[in-house]
């Protein structure tokens, strides 16, 4: 279920082409045609952007795209993960993937809507954080809805902190594939997709899923996944502020909780102030901060800085937890300290992920259930962290392939496509 | 009996779009709904559901639910964006009586923020 072709665009000259899209024939869908794409194009170590099979549809958490590159961290091929919106802006973008390589001569951004493939300048953006760089880019388009995939400063700059953000809230990038994108200048890239996707046998594939989703859990905040941690309780810790609880796309569970420091979280109205807070994502770095003695206010605070400057949240948690904060006034000075001694990682665990694949999702389950969830995660194009969370039936999921698309997938097959 | 919003239970999953869409279209997409999210104010978290029905519009807004006379509204509004397809030009909600279905939206949303009354 993809439309669309292959883009591929080269900085170098400032170009772009297309081909058709027939990956998923050769090698599979979803980060199987990614990893197949990167390896065509791996002479010129390019920077792939690709979705799963299912993403953007009814199955449950069906919202996963990602990045494959090489990571300037580890030298090694790295993917990163594109949740919230972004994943499945991508499959409605009308690319079904895109390579990206070579080296701008100028800070550029890629713009990518209905099928268009747009070099823009981004000279004015380069420096600039990245809820400015979001905020400029949907003005200057005039659209509120593009998602942005950005490198913010500490991108730009090669930090071994850096992680790309998406839109103003960060992301899982734990390979520094953001300090990538800063050493090509390419500071972002802003999608808008208003794509129809068809499956093969459409009734088929919408009645099982929303069979699935009526057994899906869907409890908001990050208790599912602390308790399977056995880690405290952090939704406790940020309720005070909380907001509202947020889902990633088509995801029925809502980990990521927005809250608000700068005016009262009771706040409805849209006539507040402009930054009234920060969606916290990511819950490891939640939990680094709580377990290191931070307040959650500061600690937010925090988060939002990391969020805005392109810094690993996770890492610069971890490092922050070390020395807990005597001065709320302190936050910033603090952020702008990291070094990025710190390791990435979940408290009161020391798996830090394992081949291709960062320590973004919880390491719930055993190894071999990790990893089974990041290999059936990205071919689909859903959450690992729903797999592990949720208890979903991964052969009813298996089965929505033949409805989609025609793809039969087994877990041997599955494990061929991406050993 | 129309389809009603309780704004502040919605988390912005989409799939309420996606179901709406999908019985308008049997394929998924976000432009074609007839409910649809506002969701232009990300960084305020501002999250509202709007239902477009053949007289008017029920805003969904987390300050408070109302319905407007589509007459009332300016062409093109209602939108979350300038290139979403704006509610006022999509079809109407037909409480999916055209499948032959309970409405798709309110059986879709993990969070029932969606009822009918
Ligand atoms: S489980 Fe959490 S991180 Fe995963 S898709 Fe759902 S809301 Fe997003
Ligand atoms: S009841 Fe049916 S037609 Fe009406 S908004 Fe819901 S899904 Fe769409
Ligand atoms: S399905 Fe429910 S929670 Fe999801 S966007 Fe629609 S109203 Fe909100």
């Amino acid at each position: 279920m993809y439309y669309g072709d292959t883009l591929l665009v080269n900085l170098d000259t400032g170009t772009t082409e297309q081909f058709s899209f027939d990956e998923v024939g050769v090698f599979g869908p979803g980060l199987a045609a990614g990893i197949g794409l990167y390896e065509k194009y791996g002479d010129a170590d390019p920077l792939v952007i690709g979705s799963g099979l299912l993403t953007g549809t009814t199955a449950p958490a069906s919202c996963l795209g990602f990045v494959v590159g090489k990571s300037p961290l580890t030298g090694e091929v790295a993917v990163s993960p594109l949740g919230l919106y972004a994943g499945a802006e991508v499959k409605l973008s009308g690319f079904a993937m895109i390579v990206i390589r070579g080296t701008s001569d100028k800070p550029v951004y890629l713009w990518l809507h209905d099928g268009v493939a747009d070099i823009q300048d981004a000279s004015a953006l380069w420096g600039r954080d990245n809820w400015e760089t979001t905020d400029a880019i949907r003005q200057e388009m005039g659209e509120g809805l593009i998602q942005v995939i950005s490198a913010g400063p500490a991108c730009e700059e090669g930090s071994r902190l850096a992680s790309f953000s998406i839109d103003y809230w960060g992301s899982g990038d734990t390979a520094g594939l953001g300090a990538a994108m800063g050493a090509r200048k390419l500071k972002a890239v802003a999608l808008r997709g208003l794509g129809m996707l068809d499956p093969e046998d459409p009734e088929a594939y919408y009645e099982a899923t929303m069979e699935m989703l009526a057994g899906s859990p869907a409890e908001p905040g990050f208790g599912r996944l602390s308790k399977g941690l056995g880690a405290g309780d952090v939704d406790g810790w940020l309720k005070p502020m909380v907001h509202r609880y947020r889902s990633c796309f088509a995801c029925p569970a809502a980990c990521n909780t927005f809250v608000k420091y700068n005016e009262p979280a009771s706040v409805l109205a849209p006539d507040g102030v402009d930054e009234p807070g920060v969606m916290v994502t990511s819950a490891a770095a939640a939990l680094w901060l709580m377990g290191g003695g931070w307040e959650a206010e500061p600690a937010c605070r925090a988060m939002e800085a990391m969020a805005r400057a392109g810094i690993d949240q996770v890492r610069g948690a971890r490092e922050l937890a070390e020395k807990p904060l005597k001065d709320p006034a302190g936050v910033a000075a603090a952020v702008s300290a990291l070094t990025g001694s710190a390791a990435a990682g979940w408290p009161s665990s020391d798996r830090v992920g394992s081949g291709l694949f960062g320590p973004w999702v919880p390491p719930l389950g055993s190894p071999d259930e990790w990893m089974e969830a990041h290999r059936l995660g990205y071919l689909l194009g859903i959450c690992p962290t729903y797999l592990l969370t949720s208890g979903i039936d991964r052969g009813a999921l298996l089965g929505l392939c033949g409805p989609a698309s025609g793809v039969e997938l087994d877990t041997g097959r599955i494990a061929e496509m991406l050993p | 009996m129309r389809v009603k919003v309780k704004p502040m239970d919605c988390t912005g999953c989409a799939l309420c779009e996606l179901a709406c869409g999908f019985h308008w279209d049997e394929a998924f997409s976000l432009i074609s709904a007839s409910i649809m999210q506002y969701r232009a104010e990300e960084k305020k978290d501002y999250l509202g559901i709007i239902v477009k029905t053949e007289e008017d519009l029920f805003l969904g807004r987390p300050e408070g639910a109302e319905a407007v006379k589509l007459g009332e509204l300016q062409k093109g509004g209602g939108g979350g964006g300038a290139s979403a397809k704006p509610i006022l030009i999509r079809e109407a909600c037909d409480m999916c009586e055209s499948v032959g279905k309970d409405p798709q939206c309110v059986a879709i949303c993990p969070h029932d923020a969606l009822y009918v009354e």
